[in-house]
């Protein structure tokens, strides 16, 4: 498979990869002129496991554009409770000019999970009209979970367009209040709110089958 | 004789630390409109939060009984399917809840409560396309999320349309004319009217006496410094209108 492994994606080749729920995931890509890659990794565990089973998720995706005119998408969703962490990483290199990077993680930490994001973004002096965004989102649900955000982005091309954002919060009090005024308990409000936190991440996932699969699962919770 | 349906008896309510409800005393029965007025500040957003259970204020002193059920000791949940229902001044955007998720889960909550099924998803989606008609909403509303990218007036309607859908037994509309041209506050109006029943009660928070030409009220009462000072007919908002606050003498 193409876990631990490092993967040549081939002028012109699209490669996508949905990875849910793997206790690791080790990616190495390089991606040769006008190829595109679409990652997700999705780390969803069971809410129902109980406290005592400890998991600590590693996700350390490579990806570097050695060609021009590269695209390369990655998404990632984790969602974790109990004393549950993750650390995921990624890397992505612009080695030559006139490709694209889009980047969007969220977490939603409960209970006492950890979250730690390290995402570094390199934009090499050839890399001209380059495009690359990276957009971190994260919601905490306890006080005693916990996040850890660390963009670093290394840009020495000086014709492109890169933006980064990351944002830690919490869920909409007044939002909870307007859907308990509507009868809706707390607790499937909060769910409702967390939901749509996912879905945008899940809505982009090409696969329509899963898509629709892990979209459905959510609102089949509530 | 009507049924006596909200009673208020010598409420105070604070908000960190200030007290903003001083004393408000106001009993509504069953089939009455009552129209709260008063200046800026004087509380009348503050008595439909605290009515509401908002967890921002708290009540220092006094009762509320709905329908002789101590109101006050009620999750804000609870008192929603209860048929407390409110009007928000400031309707929420809630990005990614879409409007069918969210009214599903909203009648449902209720009929549970009521000791009925969940309605069928065939039912649901008639009754959403005859209350979207009351307000003149548009059917690709059920797709939409929650009052998001909603103008103005259409988040108002929403507001409506949702009390169309919960049947309360009381709402409170919080400034519900407030950003709404005439064709609008006339749909919102028609759409209040047409909802009411013996059974059902409203109270009418507004500044403007504007509003109580479309829906007519039974009772006008002027909240001012947290407290009720004069309760009239519909004449005391014209009144109100040409003499203002101050010259009511309060």
């Amino acid at each position: 498979m193409v876990n631990d492994q490092i993967v040549n994606i081939k002028s012109g080749e699209t490669f996508e990869r949905v990875f849910l729920n793997e206790p690791s995931v080790n990616l190495r890509i390089i991606q040769e002129a006008g190829s595109h890659v679409k990652i997700h990794v999705l780390n969803m565990p069971s809410k129902q496991a109980e406290g005592s089973n400890l998991q600590t998720i590693s996700n350390k995706i490579f990806i570097t554009q050695t060609g021009e005119n590269c695209s390369t998408e990655i998404y990632a969703l984790a969602y974790l409770h109990n004393d549950e962490s993750v650390t995921t990483e990624t890397h992505v290199a612009h080695a030559v000019g006139g490709g694209t990077s889009n980047q969007l993680l969220k977490f939603i930490l409960a209970d006492h999970a950890r979250g730690h994001f390290i995402g570094d973004l390199k934009i090499e002096q050839d890399a001209q009209k380059t495009e690359a965004h990276q957009t971190n989102r994260n919601l905490l649900l306890s006080e005693d979970a916990e996040m850890r955000t660390q963009p670093q982005l290394e840009i020495y091309a000086d014709d492109v367009k890169a933006t980064h954002g990351a944002s830690t919060g919490q869920l909409d009090e007044s939002a909870l209040f307007y859907m308990q005024q509507r009868g809706i308990d707390k607790q499937k409000a909060r769910q409702l709110l967390v939901n749509a936190f996912m879905k945008d991440v899940l809505n982009t996932i090409s696969d329509e089958t899963l898509r629709e699969k892990l979209i459905n699962s959510l609102d089949s919770d509530l | 004789m009507s049924k006596t349906l909200l009673e208020i008896k010598n409420l105070h309510a604070s908000i960190g630390g200030k007290e903003i409800l001083k004393g408000v005393n106001l009993t509504i029965n069953e089939g009455e409109v009552h129209a709260i007025m008063g200046p800026n500040g004087a509380g009348k957003s503050t008595l439909s939060a605290v009515l509401t259970g908002n967890p921002a204020y708290e009540v220092t002193s006094g009762e509320v009984y709905l329908k002789e059920q101590n109101l006050l000791e009620m999750e804000p949940e609870v008192r929603a399917r209860a048929g407390v229902f409110l009007s928000f001044q400031y309707p929420v955007e809630i990005p990614g809840v879409s409007m069918t998720n969210f009214m599903r889960a909203a009648l449902n909550a209720k009929r549970e409560y009521e000791g009925k099924e969940p309605i069928s998803p065939k039912e649901f989606l008639t009754l959403m396309r005859e209350k979207k008609k009351l307000l003149e909403l548009p059917d690709k509303l059920n797709n939409r999320s929650v009052n998001e990218g909603f103008s103005g007036g259409e988040k108002k309607k929403n507001e409506i349309f949702q009390m169309a859908m919960l049947e309360p037994c009381l709402s409170i509309l919080d400034e519900t004319d407030s950003g709404l041209d005439i064709d609008a506050l006339r749909i919102v109006a028609e759409g209040v009217n047409r909802l009411k029943t013996p059974q059902n009660a409203s109270i009418v928070i507004t500044h403007y006496q504007r509003l109580l030409d479309y829906i007519v009220p039974d009772f006008v009462h002027v909240l001012a410094d947290g407290k009720i000072v004069r309760t009239g007919d519909k004449t005391l908002a014209l009144e109100l209108e040409e003499k203002g606050y101050e010259g009511l003498n309060l």
